[in-house]
């Protein structure tokens, strides 16, 4: 057989130089010739790299690289899945043959599973870095980090920093997909990806936490516009405020000025997840859940109104959840889940198209070799609007403004959901006053939607691991949107 | 990596890292092939294989470490992998958490195979349809859900002197049955598979359906009342709790156990709570950790008090103590949860809740505070409105908002009957009761 399995991972410039086409297309054609209407290979390698430092200290690095050959076949009417670590012919041969006997074993009547037809990309795309991982060697990226400590540290006047840890990774993730109808994609997309854990104590007054998330496509270049100097001064001191000065919110219902963070987290929650498709039939209901969403309500109600736009678009250079091709190899393209409040299209892959009746809009993922590829969602955010924060507040006589988080959770159908804020203030005649201490806006999502009444210009977007599936997937994901000014509310708080 | 001897690639890792001039050098591999059979809407929505095979490294040079992982690995990729960290290891700083391996004492435990999970994977597969069927007949319209066999091997050699190989198997599953909008939820785990269990698993989520439909929805009102919460959230709150306890994350600033020290009174006298790896009906038992030392059963809290934290060599090192042999090279981590049993029989615990709310499932658990253990979870499936020890009610949309020190204080009563639970939410293997827990802050959307 004439695989070139010569391995080029560490190569921390474009990949790999040779890849598994030959076991990829091994994989289909024998998968045919077994029986499959339908085979896909997907070759998928991650390599990730990482430094976890605690205070100025450095606890460990790590670099995982894994790779592999997954496979999924259709076979009279079952969906199956299997993946091999071992690249060779014989491993593949048998991944495709586990996946048929067990397809065959489970065979019903019931419920003929297919994949929708689809227009398939035959491409082969990559991110380029502009600045390297190598750029920089490890010893300068962990004095980095330690600078980080002393600026978070020094941005603390009369709190205690009690607590600071870093995990900083970058990560390469190769693949080439094959598909028995015609689909046939490669891609390299690097990312960085850095999380802080900031605590900030007073003997009187407790304690308060903050992550930070950060992820972006691409290479050092991202890290340096993250500005991460100035953004860990800017968010102890806020900490700090929160945590010395903060009081409780209004007790009356008030104008809620939800900052992008939260705006993000949001639509996320409770546009992106209840319109992935396959949670919508039910697919994920005992695992990640149902949706409040229905097949038959979508294209006819609304959960919100003229101002509620929320959009997913894998297309956004730099952006965490990049790309151009999903893992069925069909193009990407932005998708308006929310439009002008109106439930207006889930998030497809060609299995859930089949089942809809509809065309897949290039919405499926798989976090590794080891996974199916499933709707996900890639950057999710609300629309802009177009006023200026100060117009977005200048009105307002009494409110609170919540720029960021902690603390969240939804229903597993999307429903009704909690997010307690961590900085936050409020305004007082059309200006941000004194800090507030753990609001919580506890809401349904049709309440969210419909009370928005003005948006910022500026849509700001968070990044963060989105996880589905079972075995769970974690998919890097952005979400974001601008700041909104809701209507009317009573805040709950979360006792100190 | 067919036909390789494990053991022999770990020696030979060994071999190579030392002579690169590593101080230390440790190979964990595990190999393992799995089936899991996913199920929703009364069908089988995919079946998925692997055959997977992932060596894990740990180097030491001068108190620096780094660890490393590569997948199906090879002679010539392991060598690589040194290489470059012969280089960058230089590079690194010392870390403050170094400790030398420790010399290994652990023995495998007897090796927990079951043949049908093995060799009569028909046999599983069939008691899929059996589950699907028999929550239906209970009255289950619709179940979803996930059954997970497979066999497990793994291997750990270190640089100084673990040789050391252990076999299993085992199995999970869970099944959510609906009743119209109302929903119940199972899961069971072991290492052996019984189609009874298994086929139990459908029938406790279809009775839980079947029950909450034949009864009218309410609204409650956010405020505190007392709760009776199933083996499922139980254990997923105490996973909660395991995980604070791992040394690491409370260095890392992500446990209430910084706050509240080993000999603290945590929780009520009533709560017991072990790590056993040598459970053999668990499975996440085993003889040795990632360090090679003897795991041992023990208390993380008992009669309320929390004893200690889970340590591998390098926390145990920086907090002046000795290993708890839950190596994790870096992140010390629990086996097997074990609580101990109650008092109260699972047919009496709502007469003993008399008038409260009872959760029987629930997700998306969130902490706003890691020290002070301030958090918040979502009751999914049904929940229970109690009046008079008898369920009057199915309520929707609540969440536990509160502080986990005052969920552990406010236990009054455990079930004697315990299940040994593994699903989406519940990651480390746990043998719950049904806890009865007074006062807990019970929030819900009010917009």
């Amino acid at each position: 057989m004439g695989c070139r399995d010569l391995i080029t991972w560490l190569d921390h410039g474009c990949g790999v130089q040779y890849v598994y086409e030959d076991l990829l297309n091994l994989a289909v054609e024998h998968a045919l010739k077994l029986g499959a209407s339908y085979a896909e290979a997907r070759y998928h390698r991650n390599e990730t790299t990482s430094i976890v430092m605690r205070e100025d200290r450095v606890v460990g690095t790590g670099l995982e690289v894994r790779e592999g050959i997954a496979v999924r076949v259709l076979y009279r009417g079952v969906l199956a899945f299997a993946s091999t670590e071992e690249l060779n012919s014989e491993s593949v041969r048998k991944a495709v043959e586990i996946a048929i006997a067990r397809a065959r074993a489970l065979e019903s009547k019931e419920f003929l599973h297919g994949l929708a037809p689809a227009r398939l990309g035959r491409a082969k795309y990559e991110v380029v870095m502009r600045k390297s991982f190598d750029y920089e060697p490890i010893d300068v990226k962990i004095s980095r980090m330690k600078e980080l400590f002393r600026i978070a540290k020094n941005s603390a006047s009369k709190a205690k920093l009690s607590s600071f840890a870093i995990e900083y990774g970058e990560s390469i993730e190769t693949k080439h997909i094959v598909t028995s109808d015609g689909g046939d994609v490669e891609s390299t997309i690097p990312r960085v990806y850095m999380l802080a854990n900031i605590v900030l104590s007073d003997p009187q007054r407790g304690t308060m936490q903050r992550m930070i998330e950060l992820g972006a496509s691409g290479g050092l270049e991202k890290v340096e516009e993250w500005n991460l100097p100035s953004k860990i001064s800017e968010e102890v001191r806020a900490i700090e405020k929160m945590l010395l000065e903060g009081v409780a919110p209004p007790r009356e219902p008030v104008p809620v000025v939800v900052g992008s963070e939260v705006v993000g987290l949001i639509v996320h929650e409770s546009a992106g997840h209840p319109m992935e498709a396959d949670r919508v039939w039910g697919r994920e209901a005992a695992q990640a859940g149902e949706s409040f969403v229905k097949p038959d309500m979508v294209g006819k109600e609304s959960v919100g109104n003229e101002l509620a736009t929320v959009v997913d678009d894998p297309t956004i250079p730099g952006s965490f959840g990049f790309y151009l091709y999903d893992d069925e190899a069909v193009p990407a393209r932005p998708k308006y889940i929310y439009f002008r409040g109106k439930l207006n299209e889930m998030l497809h892959n060609r299995w859930s198209a089949f089942v809809f009746g509809v065309e897949s809009n290039g919405s499926a993922r798989a976090m590794d070799f080891a996974s199916e590829p499933i709707p996900r969602m890639s950057n999710t955010y609300l629309t802009p609007g177009d006023r200026t924060f100060e117009e977005l507040i200048e009105d307002i006589e009494l409110g609170v403004y919540i720029k960021s988080y902690m603390e969240w959770n939804i229903d597993d159908v999307r429903w009704g959901q909690r997010y307690v804020g961590l900085e936050a203030y409020m305004i007082r005649k059309g200006e941000l006053a004194e800090p507030v201490r753990n609001p919580v806006l506890e809401i349904t999502t049709k309440s969210f939607y419909s009370l928005i009444e003005a948006k910022t210009k500026e849509v700001r977007f968070y990044a963060g691991i989105c996880g589905k599936g079972e075995p769970a997937q974690g998919v890097p994901v952005w979400f974001g949107g601008p700041d909104v000014r809701l209507g009317k509310i009573l805040l709950g708080v979360v006792p100190t | 990596m067919s036909g390789l001897d494990l053991l022999e690639l770990g020696t030979f890792v060994i071999k190579k890292g030392s002579e690169l001039g590593f101080d230390e050098v440790a190979v964990l591999i595990d190999r393992s092939r799995s089936c899991m059979i996913k199920f929703a809407n009364n069908v089988v929505t995919v079946v998925q294989s692997w055959d997977n095979i992932k060596l894990d490294l740990y180097l030491a040079k001068s108190g620096r470490i780094a660890v490393a992982s590569i997948s199906s690995p090879s002679l010539d990729k392991i060598e690589k992998m040194l290489n470059v960290y012969r280089h960058r290891i230089e590079l690194m700083e010392p870390s403050e958490l170094y400790a030398e391996l420790p010399t290994p004492n652990g023995t495998p435990l007897q090796p927990i195979l079951d043949s049908v999970l093995i060799s009569e994977e028909n046999k599983v597969l069939e008691s899929v349809k059996d589950m699907i069927e028999h929550a239906r007949e209970v009255g289950a319209q619709r179940i979803a859900g996930m059954l997970e066999f497979g066999y497990n091997e793994r291997i750990l050699v270190t640089s100084t002197g673990a040789k050391l190989e252990e076999k299993g198997t085992y199995v999970k599953t869970y099944a959510r049955a609906f009743v119209g909008d109302v929903s119940g939820q199972w899961a069971w785990t072991s290492t052996r598979f019984d189609r009874d269990s298994i086929v139990d698993v459908g029938r406790r989520a279809a009775r839980i359906a079947v029950e909450a439909s034949k009864l009218p929805t309410i609204d409650v009102e956010p405020g505190r009342y007392d709760v009776v919460l199933s083996p499922l959230v139980f254990a997923n709150l105490l996973n909660y709790v395991a995980f604070a306890a791992s040394a690491l994350y409370a260095l890392l600033g992500l446990s209430m156990f910084v706050k509240y020290g080993p000999g603290t009174q945590v929780s009520s006298e009533i709560l017991t709570l072990y790590d056993d790896p040598h459970d053999d009906k668990l499975p996440g038992s085993t003889g040795f950790d990632d360090e090679g030392l003897r795991t041992f059963k023990k208390p993380l809290i008992e009669r309320g008090v929390f004893k200690t934290f889970l340590h591998n060599t390098k926390t145990a090192r920086k907090m002046n103590c000795v290993s708890t042999a839950n190596a994790g090279w870096i992140a010390p981590h629990p086996w097997n949860l074990v609580v101990e049993s109650g008092t109260v029989s699972e047919d009496s615990i709502l007469r003993e809740l008399g008038k409260g709310l009872y959760i029987t499932n629930n997700w998306y658990t969130r902490y706003q505070n890691w020290i002070e253990g301030q958090f918040s979870t979502v009751a999914r499936d049904a929940v229970f409105f109690v009046e008079n020890g008898e369920p009057r009610a199915v309520t929707k949309r609540i969440r536990i908002a509160d502080y986990m020190p005052n969920i552990l204080r406010n236990i009054v009563a455990l079930t004697k009957e315990r299940f040994d639970i593994a699903w989406w939410e519940v990651d480390i293997p746990t043998r719950a009761p049904y806890a009865l827990i007074r006062n807990v802050m019970i929030t819900k959307p009010t917009i």
